[in-house]
């Protein structure tokens, strides 16, 4: 299995990371941080997961070299799932990367991550009806603690593609 | 409360604001100023950047102290006091850092070489420092203001 | 698979969020109102100043502990007496290599491979990197940088450079290596190219840093404020010359955060330890070799054929040679090597001055050469033309000034 982190730059993707896989990518509170990706490993119940982490990218047509990579490095991995980190916080803009992912056909989970940012804003998420509408794992988590970061790999496992349509429809119910 | 702490930061503010101009001068007369346990440092990084800094700091006190209730004047208050923990806190560490080896003599410096360090004369920063941290008791006595008005309303 | 359009998906989004996410009353906090301070020009730029005097009161202290008050005694008075004491055959060539100078009194003199390479690497470098790591760690974790990355770009964007462009610029005055490399987060390869020229010529590492702050300690404000300026001239001209955009840039700001003591001890080790790993060789490999091109007349040849330019244009002792061939190694060993020739004040502010800006070292070329040979090759371009002129232009001012 593999697994991919994608989300915007400075959500926290290297934190996790650096969590899941016992590496030491730098992690720093500024966009931009990683310019290139990292391979890492992680044990889940005896199989052996290759994890990935990327630059931050906003969309998936890249604007600087660093989101270029991103975006590459999601093209060439077909069989991944891809963990989209979004920062809770700023929920809606993350989901744009999130849609345009799942329109490509790859299975995704989300990390709902900074989540103690967004209950510090009195931010209230629903998160099990989002995850009834996109029809994907959603999972709040806080890397810099750890908090979701289990219930985040386990529920990863079981992802599969989702159709937009299907979307459209739960969305309206 | 709130008209004491106006006046008090405003004071302190004047003060910082007079020590800022004080270390410009003095840094363009070229040689250094000191009165008793106060010494004016007079090179172009600790009384020419520093007094500027200082300067600024009383600058932020002045500003903030109009209607301090409200949490960007606050703001303002607690950058003046950040500004003067910069300036001070790296007086200090410098100080430490000058008092442990021991120079041409010996690896350590002797008991004696090290109190002296620490005696006076001391920069403006310095004395500014302590009165500059009432700042943490005028926000932690807000923050309980705050709490027991919460508490009352419920 | 359907495939939506950009306003088609945001429409949805729109829809998601209705049903999923409610924003709760939000007061600002005391750490809003400061963040709000820290960019604005009025209040920011007092603060930025602040920060900066901070910065490099704590890398003085930080250094000057370390190296002035143990390193320098430790390895001139018992490293460098215990080396010239024990190696054999003062006269052969060996012993000119490793320990250098038999009459040198100091490790600067002596220019050996085990005393003024592992003085300059460890005795002065080390302490210079770990106290700006330590700061540029604490700046990058609150979420300081991209504010004054902000500030900046108020400032910076009437020469046509923008704010985000201080992100690489910090990252360099560690090292330009790493520094380079985050160009790759400006948009357009013609602001790729301007960063990265001026970044590779202009700012100095932390160990040249380090190494500047022992050897010209009074005057080493002025080689900074005139290698910025250069930063910032040739920054605007290359970016009035060269086609292409330099589209405005968002930056994102992220809250304040508390920097965690683990994170913060993480990233110092692991930057200091890769930091050591390529430079230590590329000291002592530098030391070997420009003592044997000592040795074999090679840098004294040199020398007589560069003189006209060195003495003539730029107003340097012709033994600058020496230094600006290891130079290309390594920065700090090369202004360490200045210390040793005998030249005025300004003479020295001069060669200085040569060292930082006349090639970048052999590990930033590799890097640019990863980045790509044509943008190197415009950089060498770009590089020639700076040399001869702004290093020129030095010679021009002590003349005017009365002093060369
Ligand atoms: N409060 C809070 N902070 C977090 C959380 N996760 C990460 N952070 C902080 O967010 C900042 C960014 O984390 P990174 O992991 O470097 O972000 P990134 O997504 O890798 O960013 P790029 O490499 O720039 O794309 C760091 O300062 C972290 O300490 C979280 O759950 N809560
Ligand atoms: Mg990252």
């Amino acid at each position: 299995m593999k697994i991919l982190l994608m989300g915007h730059p400075n959500v926290g993707k290297s934190v996790l990371f650096n969590r899941l896989t016992g590496a030491n990518v730098i992690e720093s509170n500024y966009p931009g941080t990683t310019i290139d990706y990292t391979k890492g490993y992680m044990r889940v119940g005896g199989e052996e997961v290759e994890v990935i982490d990327v630059p931050g990218t906003f969309s998936l047509d890249p604007k600087d070299k660093a989101e270029e990579v991103a975006v590459k490095m999601l093209h060439e991995s077909r069989d991944a799932t891809v963990i989209c980190v979004i920062d809770a916080s700023k929920i809606e803009r993350g989901l744009y990367l999130v849609l345009e992912i799942i329109e490509e056909g790859y299975p995704v989970a989300i990390a709902l991550n900074m989540w103690d940012v967004a209950e510090d804003k009195n931010i209230k998420i629903d998160v099990v009806n989002l995850e009834r509408i996109l029809g994907v794992p959603v999972v709040s988590t806080t890397a810099i603690s750890g908090e979701g970061i289990k219930e985040l790999v386990s529920r990863s496992r079981g992802t599969a593609q989702v159709e937009v349509d299907d979307i459209f429809e739960r969305v309206e119910d | 409360m709130k008209r004491l702490s106006s006046i008090y930061f405003g004071i302190l503010g004047v003060i910082a604001l007079a020590f800022g101009i004080a270390d410009l001068l003095v840094t363009i007369g070229g040689s250094g100023l000191s009165f008793g346990i106060l010494e004016i440092p007079c090179d172009a990084f600790r009384g020419g950047w520093g007094g500027l800094i200082i300067l600024s700091a009383g600058l932020f006190y002045l500003a903030g102290i109009k209607n301090i209730s409200e949490i960007h004047q606050i703001s303002k208050v607690m950058m003046g006091s950040i500004l003067i923990w910069i300036i001070a806190g790296l007086d200090i560490f410098a100080m430490i850092t000058e008092s442990i080896p021991g120079g041409d003599r010996s690896w350590f410096n002797t008991l004696e070489g090290f109190l002296e360090t620490y005696a006076p004369p001391y920069a403006p920063a310095i004395f500014l420092l302590p009165f500059s941290l009432v700042v943490f008791y005028y926000i932690l006595k807000k923050e309980r203001n705050i709490l027991k008005k919460e508490k009352d309303e419920e | 698979m359907t495939k939506l359009g950009v306003d088609e998906r945001w429409d949805l989004i729109d829809k998601i969020s209705k049903k999923t996410v409610t924003f709760g009353e939000y007061k600002h906090t005391l750490k809003d109102a400061i963040g709000e301070l820290t960019v604005k020009p009025l209040t920011g730029i007092p603060i930025a100043i602040a920060v900066l005097y901070g910065f490099w009161s704590f890398f003085s202290s930080f250094a000057g502990f370390f190296t002035d008050g143990f390193f320098v005694k430790l390895f001139d008075e018992h490293w460098l007496l215990w080396l010239q004491e024990i190696f054999p055959g003062k006269e052969s060539w060996l012993y000119y290599i490793f320990v250098g100078d038999p009459s040198a009194t100091n490790c600067f003199e002596a220019f050996g491979v085990l005393t003024s390479g592992f003085f300059v690497a460890i005795g002065v470098v080390l302490p210079a990197i770990v106290a700006f790591y330590l700061i540029l760690t604490l700046l990058e974790d609150s979420g300081y940088l991209p504010r004054l990355a902000v500030l900046i770009d108020t400032i910076l964007h009437r020469i046509g450079l923008h704010g985000y462009a201080i992100v690489p610029t910090i990252l360099s005055l560690g090292c330009n290596v790493p520094a380079v490399a985050a160009t790759r987060i400006l948009e357009t390869r013609k602001e790729r190219f301007i960063m990265m020229t001026i970044l590779a010529i202009f700012i100095p590492c932390g160990a040249q840093l380090g190494i500047m702050k022992e050897v010209i300690p009074d005057t080493m404000g002025f080689v900074i404020f005139y290698l910025f300026m250069g930063y910032l001239i040739f920054g605007f001209i290359l970016n009035k010359i060269i086609p292409g955009k330099t589209p405005e840039m968002l930056i994102d700001v992220p809250p304040y955060q508390m920097p965690t003591a683990q994170n913060v001890g993480r990233k110092l080790w692991m930057r200091t330890s890769s930091f050591f790993k390529v430079a230590l060789p590329f000291v002592l490999l530098g030391c070997v070799i420009v003592n044997v091109l000592y040795l074999t007349g090679f840098i004294a040849w040199m020398g007589d054929i560069l003189s006209p330019l060195f003495i003539g244009w730029f107003g340097v002792p012709s033994e600058t040679a020496g230094p600006l061939i290891a130079a290309f190694l390594r920065k700090d060993l090369a202004v360490a090597q200045l210390s040793a020739i005998e030249m005025t004040k300004y003479q020295m502010i001069s060669a200085v001055v040569l060292v930082s800006i006349y090639f970048p070292c052999v590990a930033t070329f590799a890097m640019m050469l990863r980045e790509g040979w044509k943008e190197l090759l415009g950089s060498i371009a770009v590089l020639a033309v700076v040399v001869t002129l702004y290093g020129g232009l030095l010679h021009l001012i002590w003349i005017l000034l009365g002093v060369a």
